[in-house]
């Protein structure tokens, strides 16, 4: 993992040291609330429904033990006991009082962490494939990148009040755990023809109510020249994205107005000038950061078997291949049957710290899909490592399948809400239990929003639903055939909106509708593109 | 998609005598007409409708990366808060509509900054890596003190392999530098600064050697053309100020170069004199590591190596040239190795590249990478 040198350790306190005047400021009235407003946000502090929420960095998704327990401390201390993981690889809490806040993020910084630009119109917290530095398929480790994005974007003069929020995603493996195609910027990794590692980049993509796949802007950036690169776009987006209305915004809406080939050409233009600069990252400083990265000492003891049908079905989904001979990869699902998708109590992430440390060579990571993950497991612990588990309540085995639900706080925390996507998502969860389907299922995804901000990444799940009101009165509507990761896809609308309870047994008909149609080893998506969307719009409203 | 119904370039208010100088913009002008605009004046003024809108800090940042060198003053909605900002986006001045006696605008809350920008801190990046390069300079030194040329060439491609290259002049020595480059690393890029002033006799020699030692990856460096078009149409700007000469000829095209490379080996030897007497292998001046393999040579072992190894001499070396450059800066001299025969009669003995009073004018050329 990466550790904060003086520079790092001085600016984070530095940070906190200006929020605490900011704040000072606003509660004496030097600043109005509209003043105010930009700054709170790039320091996480976000006003919800009912309450402040502080959004923690957990920058690129990687936690140490330390770090953990830091986190379960605050919730404990200044919370109700417990934290909700994003979407977006980080933690919210979402009864902060705002003078405490200070507080909270001295100490944040104490173990390396905080809470700078989890909000706002301004670069956020980079995010990565949760199995980076462990999967099996990975080319190259990720995270370093992430680390140097982190800091090139950490208080930019330049790109601190951009148009709209921007999010950059990087993915080392083939696979696509990070959803780069639906990103502001997305970063692949990859060797060109001479074997040299660099990047392609893919500009434009995005969620929310104009869903777009990101195109492909370079198919190789050098490694040095990535921050001339980034700078390039950002300038482009800086000055030319829309100001005037808040839902024209984003970035893709820029690349779709000027079309691919014209944003690539104004790019590569301000490129041209950077690059070879002082915005160079000298290989002294690519090496720094790499050597914070190393893979885990390989673990030759031999795998210890468990004969209980659970540990089995435990192993089959929640454990993934690693990439070091005796080791494998743990997802802890945070996704109890009829349970808040995300949400973890002070004591599970305790229980998630000592884990780490005991079988993980302390590392945690928090992933897109709300769960965490333990990168480094001898695949001699494993039986071991599910018994605590299973003791702590933390042993779900689901990660992947349908009922490992993504879905947003919605209506419950959310001033923005159609719609209550807790509770549905948690009645979801309880149908497909009962069905006894999603084993046969195999991988699904669902994901919900609580309305067209897409927080819950609806438009690219397999099962989408997405919160709508209808004169007051709540519908969802399902869309089918999004994909988040590998060559992303943007799920279509498959019919009128739901009610709840017949939004809920929708789900359970696609499901249905699928096992019924399926041949073998076709995937969900592939089995929608054979047979069309008629069979599962005519099952669905039958 | 572009919303620039905004843009006007609106006389400056009257405020102060300063203020009426300066050219306003706002945050919606292009960057193209701001750039035009910045040509002619003094002073540029930025004006801030919302606060909330960064394109200012795009444009002053702009600005200054492609020379705006006058007054950047940020006006209007601009909050004590981003007072740090707005100076590194290369503002020194700001004229804000917004509590402008608030003691919270003299407030610097940052003591280091993780990027480039037109003032202030230099990046945290760069910091680091100087500070890695300088260490690790000092410790070849110490353990390459009294090392072979042989040794000094590998030690330096392992520690910079792909981002080294050696410098020739194909002059009167550097038949023996090359010699020794091509047994241990024939494919290492070796730059040629191609100035269009050499001897004829040089080039042809050039060419003669490359093939003789089998060298793969010879890179001849020419001035640009454009800078030449305007700094020396005529080739004869040496004959009013060789510094400039030089700078267009050398400093800049070699500058453009080392965008690629981090290490540079030269041929320079303690018995040139001068500033070359006290050469250590390894030098670090904080930009790149310079790499002197052959420092400790005495004009004899030079001499040797040309005898054991056959290598053919520079053919205007039997001429009374103990060094050679450009044609109308190098002149016979008495003894071999010196340098007084290169700028003779003027107070310099380096081009440029090796020296640090010329450095500064290499700055100004948008060259400006630290390392
Ligand atoms: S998707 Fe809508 S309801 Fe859900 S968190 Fe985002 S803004 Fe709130
Ligand atoms: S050595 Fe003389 S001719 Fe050559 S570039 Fe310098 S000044 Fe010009």
């Amino acid at each position: 993992m990466y550790r904060y040198d003086d520079i790092d350790a001085t600016l984070v306190r530095e940070r906190t040291a200006q929020f605490r005047e900011q704040v000072g400021a606003r509660l004496s009235g030097e600043l109005t609330e509209d003043q105010f407003k930009p700054l709170r946000l790039q320091n996480g502090v976000y006003l919800q429904l009912h309450a402040y929420m502080l959004r923690v960095a957990i920058p690129y998704g990687v936690l140490s033990a330390a770090q953990l327990r830091k986190l379960a401390h605050v919730a404990r201390t200044y919370d109700k006991g417990y934290g909700h993981f994003t979407t977006r690889q980080n933690i919210q809490y979402n009864w902060p009082s705002l003078v405490d806040v200070p507080d909270i993020l001295d100490e944040l910084a104490e173990v390396d962490m905080h809470a700078i630009q989890t909000s706002g119109n301004c670069i956020r917290n980079t995010t990565t494939d949760p199995f980076a530095g462990a999967a099996a398929d990975e080319v190259v480790d990720p995270r370093p990148w992430c680390e140097l994005i982190r800091q090139w974007s950490t208080f930019h003069p330049e790109f601190s009040f951009l148009p709209r929020k921007f999010k950059i995603a990087v993915t080392g493996s083939p696979a696509d755990r990070a959803a780069i195609g639906v990103h502001d910027i997305g970063l692949q990794l990859v060797r060109n023809g001479e074997g040299e590692v660099g990047f392609a980049v893919f500009a434009g993509g995005g969620q929310g109510r104009t869903p777009m796949v990101a195109p492909e802007i370079s198919s190789f950036v050098a490694q040095r020249d990535l921050l001339a690169y980034l700078t390039a776009i950002l300038r482009v987006y800086n000055l030319a994205g829309r100001r005037d209305n808040l839902y024209k915004a984003r970035i893709k809406i820029l690349v779709n107005d000027l079309g691919a080939d014209e944003f690539t050409g104004q790019v590569e233009g301000e490129f041209a000038r950077l690059k070879g600069g002082a915005l160079t990252l000298p290989q002294e400083e690519i090496d720094r950061v790499k050597a914070f990265f190393t893979d885990p000492p390989a673990d030759d003891r031999p795998a210890v078997l468990h004969p209980s049908a659970a540990f089995s079905r435990w192993r089959l989904w929640n454990v993934k291949p690693h990439k070091v001979p005796g080791r494998a990869i743990v997802v802890i699902s945070l996704k109890p049957y009829g349970g808040t998708a995300g949400d973890a109590s002070a004591e599970q992430m305790d229980v998630v710290a000592d884990l780490a440390e005991q079988f993980s060579l302390g590392e945690v990571r928090v992933t897109k899909e709300q769960n965490l993950v333990l990168p480094h497991v001898a695949e001699a612990d494993l039986a071991e490592l599910y018994a605590a588990l299973e003791a702590a309540g933390l042993a779900t085995a689901n990660a992947g399948l349908a009922s490992d639900i993504v879905c947003c706080p919605g209506l419950d925390y959310c001033n923005l809400a159609n719609a209550r996507s807790i509770p549905i998502s948690q009645a979801i969860s309880r149908a497909i239990e009962e069905s006894g389907l999603e084993e046969a299922a195999g991988e699904l995804t669902i994901k919900i929003s609580g309305c067209i901000n897409a927080c819950g990444h609806h438009h690219v799940a397999n099962i989408g639903l997405l919160g709508v009101d209808k004169k007051g009165e709540e519908f969802y509507q399902l869309t089918l055939g999004g994909i988040a990761d590998g060559e992303a896809a943007i799920g279509k609308i498959v019919g009128k909106g739901l009610d709840p309870d017949h939004a809920v047994r929708a789900v359970i008909t696609v499901i249905r509708a699928y096992l019924d149609a399926r041949t073998e080893d076709e995937s969900f998506v592939q089995t929608l593109s054979r047979i069309g969307f008629e069979p599962f719009k005519e099952a669905i409203y039958a | 998609m572009r919303n620039d119904a905004a843009y006007a370039l609106a006389e400056p208010p009257v405020q102060n005598a300063n203020d009426n100088a300066a050219v306003e913009i706002d945050a919606a002008t292009p960057f193209a007409d701001a750039e035009r605009l910045a040509a002619g004046a003094d002073e540029i003024a930025i004006r801030f409708e919302k606060f909330t809108d960064g394109r200012g800090f795009s444009l002053a940042s702009m600005l200054r990366d492609r020379g705006f060198t006058g007054k950047l003053t940020a006006r209007g909605d601009v909050l004590p808060d981003q007072a740090g900002l707005l100076r590194r986006a290369g503002f020194d001045k700001i004229a804000s509509d917004i509590k402008p006696q608030s003691p919270r605008w003299r407030r610097r809350h940052f003591s280091h900054a993780y990027q480039p920008a037109a003032a202030g801190d230099e990046p945290a990046y760069l910091a680091r890596a100087r500070a890695a390069r300088a260490a690790l300079v000092e410790k070849l030194n110490h353990e390459y003190a009294d090392a072979s040329p042989e040794a000094i060439i590998t030690a330096a491609t392992r520690a910079f392999g792909g981002r080294i290259a050696m410098l020739s002049s194909f002059g009167t020595e550097a038949a023996a530098g090359l010699a020794v480059l091509a047994r241990i690393a024939p494919e290492m890029p070796v730059l040629f600064l191609d100035t269009g002033m050499h001897f004829a006799q040089t080039l042809t020699y050039r060419d003669e050697l490359v093939a003789r030692l089998g060298l793969t990856n010879v890179i001849p460096l020419a001035p640009d053309k454009d800078e030449l078009a305007a700094e020396d149409p005529e080739a004869r700007l040496f004959e009013a100020d060789t510094a400039a000469c030089c700078d267009v000829r050398k400093v800049r095209p070699l500058a453009r170069a080392m965008a690629s490379f981090d290490a540079l080996i030269t041929g320079r030897k303690r018995y040139h004199g001068g500033e070359r007497e006290d050469l250590p292998p390894f030098e670090f001046d904080g930009d790149v590591v310079k790499v002197n393999p052959f420092a400790a040579l005495s004009a004899k072992e030079v001499a040797a190596i040309y005898r054991t190894l056959k290598l053919p001499a520079h053919p205007m070396a039997a001429m009374g040239y103990p060094s050679i450059g450009c044609w109308p800066c190098t002149a016979p001299a008495e003894g071999d190795g010196t340098r007084e025969g290169r700028w003779a009669g003027q107070d310099r003995t380096e081009c440029g590249i090796f020296d640090p009073r010329l450095k500064e004018r290499a700055a100004r050329t948008r060259s400006y990478r630290l390392i």
